[in-house]
């Protein structure tokens, strides 16, 4: 086994926590149940991993092998990545989507050989019609550095993609272009959605975050939910503003459902737009040139920080649509201008 | 015996006349006394003797106002309880009404179409099925307002949704739903025949199945006899009708690769055949059939 393999898989067993580990080789496949079971993983760790590095090296593994490890790594720690989304688009009058998984890998990979000629490129397939995709970058000269890999969640007979964001940049035309093409796709756009929940970002991106239909079969009427108002409450006690909390709850419910929110971790608004003062002769009012400013919000689940603005009396309902829209437009960076 | 003498002495005489006077007034109101005596006592019998008759009377008209009373009681009963009984009755059938309603609006999801109206508008309700097997369901919610908007579905991302939608929602809703139910209803079917050539037949396929999410393109090789020294055949079935649940294009090779004596040749071309004319997990039953009376034939 190279050396450089060994390494690259002692430093992808390393990050793996103690309490995963079984899960995780188990996932990988490639060591065999009876190598597992002479492996005494209460060991302290680096007993554990050099044990495990020896069977690796028993089995031959190559670097595939070890790409492998790394893609169902990253598919267990999701959130350490931050995702961008892309679409893709067709040409009009297009032919039926045949999509053949094969030859999509093939093609895939062969575009990015032809362009740079040290590319990892690896593909592992989950049961909800997607495609991970690993790619370690290299160049002409230098081989592909596997600590740096970007990694492409495609669903196949989709548009789009979920790339996670990295340093290197350069290569990310490349990579559109060889999606696109072996997806048979005409072009490639990046959308104005990003967030470290892949799940989150498949929800808004498929529009499957409500999920709550009426039927003639459900029991409980959609009607019926607590206002949020403690109804077992001492009938002594009134509520001053009852009316006005339950039109805040009506409307609360109306714009964001019953449904769990999909979870974003900040909306971005740029806004370019000419300064608006009630007073005259104000400065900044007679400049011809629009102020340019960043608001971001963030918070560790935005939609349901949101969503109880209005209910804990921070904000008037109806909020701004600005704020309600983030699931439906499916974008939380904005960019506001002057009409 | 002294006889009474009216002609006595004076002294004599008076006490002998006042007394005989008032031995006879004593005489006469003893006579009196005892001739009012039975007519008072008859007076007062008569008296008593109407009070008796009165009280009687009463008595008699008091027992037959509370016979009365009583028959009138047991009639008021007697009309209420046809009364109570019918109520029930009533009951009965309305619960008996509603458990039909729910039961029709069940049925309806055999139609493969059924809706129920919203607050904003209405949630339509598509059931899939293939050859009498009810498959998956799909929701459309739908928001009447101009221009009529889907508010949230659970149609599957590789369905052309939004492409129907923008042809038809607006102009002519039938045709959408129509439309939509089609598409639906073909990709239940692929996935049906899909599944079922996995789960059935996986004894006869020499490798894994491959397919994609729409179930278009299935690709899969397959051995008609499995501990046999006969080549595998690689079929690979294109659906380009997205609205169809049979192949549109059908190859199947042998994986020898050389040339094909007839009778393999034959085979390879009957079963590309029926791959197109037959549902795919039929075909496979057909081959374990022939499998089976080949095998039967043989021992």
């Amino acid at each position: 086994m190279d050396e450089t393999v060994a390494e690259f898989i002692k430093r992808t067993i390393l990050k793996i926590p103690l309490n995963e580990l079984t899960t995780i080789l188990k996932a990988w496949d490639f060591l065999s149940e009876n190598q597992l079971q002479t492996v005494n993983f209460r060991q302290r760790k680096e007993s554990v991993v050099q044990h495990l590095i020896h069977l690796c090296e028993e089995k031959r593994a190559s670097l595939n092998d070890a790409a492998l490890l790394d893609i169902i790594y990253t598919q267990f720690h999701q959130h350490q990545k931050v995702w961008d989304v892309f679409q893709m688009s067709k040409g009009p009058g297009e032919d039926v989507d045949l999509f053949d998984m094969k030859q999509f890998k093939n093609s895939f990979k062969k575009i990015l050989q032809r362009a740079l000629k040290n590319v990892t490129v690896s593909f592992r397939e989950t049961e909800e019609n997607a495609v991970w995709i690993r790619i370690a970058w290299g160049t002409q000269y230098t081989k592909p550095n596997q600590y740096k890999p970007t990694y492409v969640v495609y669903y196949s007979q989709t548009p789009y993609a979920f790339k996670s964001s990295s340093t290197l940049r350069r290569n990310t035309p490349l990579l559109g272009q060889a999606l696109t093409i072996a997806s048979k796709h005409h072009q490639i756009v990046k959308m104005d959605l990003r967030s470290r929940y892949l799940d989150s970002l498949k929800a808004i991106v498929f529009k499957q975050y409500n999920q709550t239909f009426e039927t003639h079969n459900s029991t409980t009427p959609l009607q019926e939910r607590s206002l949020g108002l403690d109804i077992n409450m001492d009938s002594r006690i009134i509520h001053e503003n009852i009316v006005e909390k339950e039109r805040v709850q009506r409307i609360t419910q109306e714009t964001f459902g019953d449904y769990p929110q999909p979870q974003l971790e900040f909306a971005q608004y740029k806004l370019e737009t000419k300064f608006k003062s009630d007073l005259n002769g104000s400065i900044l009012a007679e400049r011809e040139e629009p102020l340019r400013c960043l608001i971001k919000f963030s918070s560790p689940h935005l939609l349901e920080a949101l969503k109880s603005l209005a209910p804990a009396g921070i904000a008037d309902a109806p909020l701004s649509p600005l704020l309600t829209c983030i699931p439906n437009k499916r974008k939380n960076y904005f960019k506001i201008r002057d009409k | 015996m002294e006889q009474a003498n009216p002609l006595r002495p004076d002294g004599e005489s008076k006490g002998g006349v006042l007394a005989h006077l008032e031995r006879l007034e004593n005489q006469m109101s003893r006579s009196r006394k005892q001739s009012e005596e039975p007519q008072s006592v008859q007076a007062q019998e008569r008296v008593l003797g109407t009070k008796i008759q009165k009280l009687r009377h009463l008595r008699d008209d008091l027992k037959a106002a509370v016979r009365h009373r009583r028959g009138s009681v047991k009639a008021c009963i007697a009309n209420v309880e046809p009364n109570r009984t019918v109520e029930v009755n009533e009951q009965e059938a309305l619960e008996e009404k509603l458990e039909n309603v729910k039961a029709v609006l069940q049925a309806y999801h055999f139609t493969g179409l059924s809706g129920k109206l919203t607050s904003r508008g209405v949630c339509v309700c598509i059931n899939t099925a293939f050859e009498g097997n009810l498959l998956d369901s799909y929701f459309v919610d739908l928001v009447i307002q101009k221009p009529l908007r889907i508010h949230h579905h659970s149609v599957p991302v590789f369905i052309p949704l939004e492409e129907i939608a923008a042809k038809y929602l607006q102009t002519n809703i039938q045709h959408f739903l129509f439309s939509l139910c089609e598409y639906l209803n073909a990709y239940s079917g692929r996935k049906y025949q899909a599944d079922r050539l996995q789960s059935d037949f996986a004894a006869l396929l020499t490798g894994p199945l491959q397919r994609n999410p729409l179930c278009n393109l299935l690709s899969f090789t397959y051995k008609l006899d499995p501990g046999g020294q006969s080549f595998p055949f690689c079929a690979r079935l294109l659906y380009k009708d997205l609205t169809a649940t049979l192949p549109t294009d059908v190859t199947v090779t042998c994986q020898g690769g050389e040339a094909l004596s007839t009778s393999w040749e034959e085979q390879r071309a009957s079963h590309e055949t029926l791959f197109c004319t037959k549902p795919l997990h039929q075909v496979f039953a057909s081959f374990a059939r022939r499998e089976k009376l080949d095998m039967s034939l043989v021992s």
